[in-house]
């Protein structure tokens, strides 16, 4: 076990920084697009359930963002003046939503809350503990948003209109979320030294095994080719993105920028200027 | 539209039944509260009774959030966790817990290290906070 950054060879400090800012790219840009839909889901229930998954995902970014810090670096570093071709997310998290799809927000949560359910499973035998430590507590905030997407694919495959709005949008993403699994130029020493000990082509033929039996199950066609021939051309992990990246990223530093910070400020005075008694 | 789409219509409404908070074990050593505790570090706890969760009546000891209190000569660790990783309150509580340990005597300085493991859930709440809890209106 390796309890800090301290211990850590260069290789291995590369290997757990990759991981880490997959991690929280990935939860970040999600929630990111979720806030999108927390006031034009389908019911009240929808819109307070999208709007609290999306808290639960900036709640488990900020956890691994927290760590990425013990590193050195601080939150201006990793979002808000990052340069955007830095962000290691998978493409399926920065796609604009199709326009009114419900569907689209449904499978997309379900297809990554999958991959991440299988991910952190992985993750809970990490050799660096203050991963290792953190996953638990996310895991089980985790198992809500899976009933959530689930309950809601169920529903919508009753109807013959909602199982084509599924199919749609598995067809339009799957490529997508298989940017998932796609490897760091660190994915050797990250299972080497296991900071994650499954690779990452285990976790997603797992991920298509679940996937696909249960969408089969809404009589839902899941492709089956080899991800190579699936892939899209940006693969996110790389830093390659989709035009759609940029925008969003404007979109979400767009009030820093405004305010010309050069710092994300703090919403209480520092201890010795505040007059407060505790 | 298809036909199917009737299905939706006339029949019995089915509402969400995740009211479910599960309980989960307690783990060794907490709650926390600071019994036996002596010296300066008992200063610490009586001054961390006093920290308020800022959304219910109850104290961030009574409510289990805090793990533990260590003095080396007059510098003050407090360990501590959140009830859910998206707390909005997060650097609030922690400034207060930070401010209230600074404030015991013979502590001149404090910080608060943020732990996620044991995971907190409601069984490490204490029985004086369950009784503030209910009085609030929360059952417990």
């Amino acid at each position: 076990m390796v309890d800090g950054p301290e211990e850590l060879s260069d290789r291995e400090r590369a290997a757990v920084e990759a991981e880490l800012r997959t991690l929280a790219d990935d939860e970040f840009v999600v929630a990111e697009r979720y806030t999108e839909w927390q006031v034009r889901g389908p019911t009240l229930e929808a819109d307070i359930a999208i709007a609290n998954i999306a808290q639960d995902e900036l709640g488990h970014a900020r956890l691994w963002y927290d760590l990425l810090e013990d590193f050195g670096y601080d939150q201006v570093d990793l979002i808000w003046e990052r340069d955007p071709a830095d962000f290691r997310h998978a493409t399926l998290v920065e796609l604009p939503f199709e326009d009114g799809d419900w569907a689209d927000c449904v499978v997309r949560g379900y297809l990554y809350d999958t991959h991440e359910h299988l991910r952190l499973q992985a993750l809970e035998d990490s050799a660096y503990a203050p991963i290792a430590d953190r996953v638990g507590k996310v895991k089980g905030e985790e198992t809500y948003h899976r009933e959530h997407t689930q309950n809601w694919l169920e529903r919508l495959a009753e109807s013959r209109a909602g199982r084509e709005r599924i199919q749609r949008a598995v067809d339009r993403l799957f490529p997508h979320a298989l940017t998932l699994f796609e490897r760091t130029d660190h994915e050797e020493t990250i299972v080497d030294t296991d900071v994650r000990p499954e690779p990452l082509a285990d976790l997603r033929a797992e991920w298509r095994e679940v996937v696909s039996g249960f969408l089969a199950g809404l009589g839902v066609d899941v492709p089956v080719e080899d991800a190579a021939e699936l892939l899209p051309d940006s693969r996110g992990r790389d830093g390659t993105h989709t035009e759609a990246w940029r925008s969003l990223y404007d979109e979400f530093t767009f009030t820093y920028r405004q305010l010309g910070r050069s710092e994300a400020p703090s919403l209480m005075p520092a201890p010795e200027e505040a007059d407060v008694d505790v | 539209m298809s036909e199917d789409v009737s299905e939706f219509d006339g029949g019995t409404p089915e509402y969400c039944t995740y009211t479910d908070y599960e309980a989960g074990n307690t783990p060794d050593g907490l709650p926390a509260t600071g019994d036996g505790a002596t010296g300066v570090e008992a200063a610490v706890w009586e001054r961390l009774y006093e920290v308020e969760d800022p959304e219910m009546p109850i104290s961030a000891v009574d409510l289990g959030l805090i793990y533990g209190v260590t003095v080396e000569g007059s510098h003050a660790t407090v360990t501590m966790t959140l009830t859910y990783t998206g707390c909005p309150a997060r650097d609030y509580l922690r400034e207060d817990v930070r401010r209230a340990a600074e404030s015991a005597d013979g502590v001149d300085t404090a910080d608060v290290e943020l732990v996620w493991s044991p995971e907190w859930n409601v069984e490490m709440v204490t029985d004086d906070g369950k009784a503030d809890l209910r009085e609030f209106g929360v059952s417990v």
